[in-house]
């Protein structure tokens, strides 16, 4: 598949601006753990209130990345846990035989922050929200690609977002995942012509199944990161695994 | 009656995270929704859990009741009185 990548915006502890991005992808600025959330303002206090930290960081990357874009886009909202803090509160709830929080109930379906966003936003073109294992930010590429495609848009937002997981869940995601949000502007390839975009092109093929491997999944590389590292250095085309697939990407001016 | 007006007004300010309001701000007699406070139909809901938790007393979700003991502070400890 191919597209072009217009507007990125991210936000992973301290990695907050384009400049942040590419100081890290060049090896001169550090990852650091830096927990405090976007304070978002111009969000109104009784909207805001509601929105956790999963929902703030997906609504700042998104507000920021569609700032000077005229017309409302359709959105692919994706995530491999979801808000999982909230919901594993939830189930911890049930398993107490305590009465559900109603507003954290409805807010914990994994499309929570694409209806929060589009009453806010007042954007009612079609949203999606994705979910696929380690794969989960390229599977919602394929997804908002054949899009773009088959429905002839001109652009498309794709929402990326994640949490390190509660703790009891550790031991089954890889310790390599960091708390992160994405949004960015796709853009058929075809027709944008501007050389401050990256045109990205984007193949992928299933592995063949590996046995034993399922119990340790440290190590293991955290796509999102590899994609925003191959998106700011300077290489212009890589390879990243996962259990499932092989995507090789490849960058053109 | 005045203390557990206070109360109330503090849990309302707690349960649905009401981060710029003071309990000051919150009008006794006032409507709590739409046109008062501004709350909305899944604050009800939360706010029914919370007083549910907090002094053991039911409201019925569906009854023409609830709205009433729902309309200000004031009804709603008016109806916490009588029910605990």
């Amino acid at each position: 598949m191919k597209f072009t990548i217009g507007n990125c915006v991210a936000w992973c502890n301290n990695l907050r601006s384009t400049q942040d991005w590419q100081l890290w992808a060049k090896g001169q600025l550090d990852l650091q753990d830096e927990p405090d959330l976007p304070a978002l303002k111009q969000i109104p206090a009784m909207q805001r209130r509601r929105l956790s930290a999963f929902a703030k960081l997906s609504f700042h990357c998104v507000l920021d990345v569609l700032e000077g874009e005229e017309a409302d886009m359709p959105c692919v909202f994706s995530s491999r846990h979801g808000d999982l803090h909230k919901t594993s509160k939830l189930i911890e709830n049930v398993a107490e035989r305590e009465d559900l929080s109603p507003t954290h109930f409805g807010l914990s379906v994994h499309n929570a922050v694409a209806g929060l966003y589009s009453i806010f936003s007042g954007n009612k073109q079609a949203m999606t929200a994705t979910a696929a294992g380690e794969d989960t930010l390229f599977m919602a590429m394929v997804d908002a690609y054949a899009k773009l495609e088959s429905q002839n848009l001109d652009k498309i937002l794709l929402v990326y977002t994640d949490q390190v997981v509660p703790e009891k869940y550790q031991p089954y995601v890889s310790n390599e995942e960091e708390t992160i949000s994405i949004a960015m502007v796709l853009e058929k390839s075809t027709t944008v012509k501007s050389s401050a975009n990256t045109k990205l092109t984007i193949d992928f093929e299933k592995q063949a199944t590996k046995k034993n491997q399922e119990n340790t999944n440290n190590g293991q590389v955290f796509q999102p990161l590899a994609f925003m590292r191959f998106l700011f250095d300077d290489n212009k085309t890589t390879e990243i695994n996962s259990s499932r697939y092989l995507w090789r990407l490849s960058e053109s001016a | 009656m005045k203390d557990l007006i206070n109360d109330v007004k503090q849990l309302i300010i707690e349960t649905l995270e009401l981060e710029d309001i003071e309990p000051a701000d919150i009008a006794d007699e006032e409507p709590l929704f739409i046109d008062g406070l501004g709350l909305d139909s899944i604050d009800a809901l939360e706010l029914g859990v919370a007083i549910k938790k907090a002094y053991n007393v039911k409201i019925d979700g569906d009854s023409e009741d609830s709205k009433k003991h729902f309309y200000s502070v004031n009804s709603l400890c008016q109806f916490i009185k009588e029910n605990r």
